[in-house]
């Protein structure tokens, strides 16, 4: 009897710390649907300088100036190189919309052929301008992938001091692997601000592929607001840092920045 | 007089936004400078074909959020005065377009110079010297023929270097959701093609006369007057649907002049030819297209062309010249995996009428096939362009290499081959093929 009881006491034991984690611990898609929750005003505009270091040392740097705005739940992008000065005008247009089942629009200025080409979004895995970061990573910013992937709540973390949330992600499906680029994500998400400040992701073969650091993490204006990025790649040893200066979300800025005429005409 | 509405442009403008803020100097005033070094070797001549430097200085002072000025020079030199031989004249430029030669190697150009201006997100303004661009195409131009060409590299050249940039005023504005361009082009420049003795002297385009015959060239009749002369076209554009649409119109003179010729007898009973080149009017209508689907963008362009003329070899053509309607199509497929492009295009001419042209069929077709690969995080890029005349069987193969060697210099090893008959457009140049280094660098 007392045998029994001893059982019965240690599997309540075993069960009930388990249980009470997982009331603490929201789940894994209530974190990622949090994320898009959080302010951030509509409209941005920013300078991004991108620093690319190769697996030798050699740095290249790109300054940008972009602007985002909302136009209701779509999400418009636009982005101006400012150097290299031989490529200054280059111009990257992007329109994100809120249905997850169209792929975005976007559209390409080159200024040596003063042309605007307009060009495919649908490979979201395919790496943004050069930089270590995917094409769906830069669109998400510091969210998190609502629709792709199934999320696991498996504890919490401290990050640079911060309390943050630990998920694990698996794609839903093969396709949607091959797609995003990656097989498994881990993401540490800001139990507070609700922003991500770290990510590993696994490569389609399930190799450890980067690990993505999200820094300076600052108000602006009354918005929480990240100043560095930055991202490793751990196959090609190349990294990326992203700065960001120079914020303002109150400056408003006019519909028809973001149209092709506007990457033709330039800042 | 052309200076003048410019300047009463630019004042009005001013005017308009004297009232809003001013940035301080050192935030309104950019400057760049790019140099670039290319030098190309010809394979059939042992001899380098070009070897030039040029210097890309460019300016902007920005007077408000709405409104800059533009300034873009250039500094050219071919060191070993091949392409552009001797002293060049630029008869072919407007009186406010011409370079200045210093010396038969070297020109000073002012490239661009232009006033920008949204006027309360109305109406924008491009007021200058400036570049307009129509089209979706790559290399062979259907729409893009606003601005002029100088071909002493043919169409090897970036076109960004190669295009003349025009005094013109560029008006845009919306309706719901259509943009609407209008452009004047009051300056009568126009292409700049080579002398006989250059190595891109573009012969398939004129007949020569027969062998023996003196030829006598009368001075080119260009078109002089500033208002009756100007070209001037509209542009509507429109996204819907995930179509890019846009519907051109443009009445213009063509860049290159007819070449109007004569058999004539002497005094003393001795044959000779007159040519009298004149340029000549004509009205274009046309439209491009694009919308992505997948990973592919599709893109095409049409332009119908009212009384094209062509050098005729039918004997009873009044002055060795037929017209005729021609009606251009392009379609082109970019497909993007990772970071490779490929891009192909299928370009199609027809002459309307049923005339006798000089060295071309009533229907020709093209095609150009780009394959465009990324590698070391965008550091390499090897590309290959192939362009194909479907008719004659020439055409042109460029691979390419480009490597930035850090965050502001970026290195080019490329090589052009010609093929074909030397009487078809590509194929003369088979004695023009080339390897080529180049060096960009800007700050």
């Amino acid at each position: 009897m007392k045998t029994r009881f001893l059982i019965g006491f240690i599997a309540i034991g075993l069960v009930f710390p388990l249980h009470s984690i997982s009331q603490t611990l929201p789940s894994g898609q209530s974190i990622a649907n949090k994320t898009h929750t959080r302010d951030e005003g509509v409209s941005l505009s920013r300078k991004l300088t991108m620093e690319l270091k190769d697996k030798r040392g050699k740095i290249r740097i790109r300054e940008t100036t972009s602007f985002r705005k909302y136009f209701g739940e779509e999400k418009r992008l636009v982005i101006f190189y400012l150097t290299p000065k031989s490529v200054m005008g280059t111009a990257f247009l992007t329109y994100d919309y809120p249905d997850a089942s169209l792929d975005d629009d976007q559209w390409l200025y080159m200024p040596a052929l003063r042309k605007t080409r307009r060009i495919s979004a649908a490979n979201r895995g395919d790496y943004f301008l050069g930089t270590d970061l995917t094409y769906e990573d830069i669109k998400l910013e510091t969210r998190i992938n609502r629709d792709d992937y199934t999320y696991k709540t498996i504890g919490k973390e401290q990050v640079d001091g911060h309390e943050c949330f630990v998920i694990e992600g698996l794609p839903k499906s093969k396709e949607i692997a091959k797609e995003l680029g990656y097989s498994k994500t881990k993401l540490w998400v800001d139990a507070t601000l609700w922003m991500l400040r770290k990510a590993d992701n696994w490569d389609v073969a399930g190799n450890y592929l980067k690990t993505i650091e999200i820094k300076d993490i600052k108000k602006i204006q009354g918005i929480w607001t990240y100043h560095k990025i930055y991202v490793k790649n751990h196959k090609t040893n190349h990294e990326t840092i992203f700065r960001i200066d120079e914020v303002d979300y109150q400056t408003e800025i006019n519909d028809d920045a973001f149209t092709k005429e506007a990457l033709v005409n330039g800042l | 007089m052309l200076y003048r509405y410019i300047v009463i442009g630019f004042l009005f403008s001013m005017g308009v936004h004297a009232q809003k803020k001013q940035n301080t100097f050192r935030e309104a005033f950019k400057a760049s400078l790019v140099i670039v070094s290319d030098v190309s070797y010809e394979f059939k001549n042992e001899a380098f074909q070009k070897s030039e430097i040029i210097l890309k200085p460019e300016f902007s002072y920005r007077l408000n959020r709405n409104s800059k000025f533009v300034l873009k020079s250039q500094l050219y030199t071919e060191l070993n005065d091949n392409l552009e031989r001797g002293f060049s004249e630029d008869d072919m430029a407007s009186d406010f377009s011409k370079r200045l030669f210093i010396g038969d190697r070297t020109n000073l150009e002012l490239r661009e110079f232009f006033f920008y201006t949204n006027f309360k997100n109305k109406l924008r303004l491009t007021i200058g010297k400036q570049q307009i661009v129509w089209g979706e195409t790559d290399g062979l131009k259907l729409l893009d023929v606003v601005n002029p060409q100088n071909f002493r590299e043919f169409i090897l050249d970036d076109f960004e270097d190669s295009r003349i940039p025009l005094w013109s005023i560029k008006a845009e504005f919306d309706i719901k959701n259509i943009n609407v361009q209008f452009v004047w082009i009051p300056d009568n420049t126009y292409h700049i093609t080579q002398d006989f003795d250059a190595p891109f002297f573009t012969k398939n385009l004129f007949q020569s006369p027969p062998e023996g015959i003196p030829v006598v060239i009368n001075e080119t009749e260009k078109p002089q007057h500033f208002l009756n002369d100007s070209d001037i076209g509209f542009k509507l554009n429109t996204f819907t649907k995930g179509w890019d649409l846009s519907l051109n119109y443009f009445y213009y003179y063509d860049d290159l002049p007819v070449f109007y010729n004569v058999l004539q007898i002497t005094d003393t009973n001795n044959p000779y030819v007159t040519i009298s080149p004149k340029f000549e009017r004509q009205h274009l209508i046309g439209g491009t297209f694009n919308k992505v689907f997948g990973s592919s963008t599709f893109r095409g362009e049409i332009a119908y062309i009212f009384n094209q003329n062509f050098p005729s070899i039918n004997p009873n053509a009044t002055h060795g010249i037929e017209s005729s309607n021609l009606f251009k199509s392009a379609i082109g497929i970019d497909y993007i995996k990772g970071e490779q492009i490929i891009s192909v295009q299928l370009f199609n001419d027809l002459i309307t009428d049923a005339i006798s042209p000089y060295n071309r069929d009533l229907f020709e077709t093209n095609m150009s096939l780009k394959i465009s690969r990324d590698m070391m995080n965008d550091a390499l890029n090897t590309e290959v362009l192939w362009v194909q005349n479907v008719n004659h069987g020439d055409g042109y193969v460029k691979p390419q290499i480009s490597y930035w060697a850090n965050t502001n210099t970026q290195l080019f090893l490329g090589s052009s081959f010609f093929y074909g008959n030397e009487s078809n457009l590509f194929g003369q140049f088979k004695d023009r093929s080339r390897i080529s280094f180049g060096i960009r660098w800007g700050i």
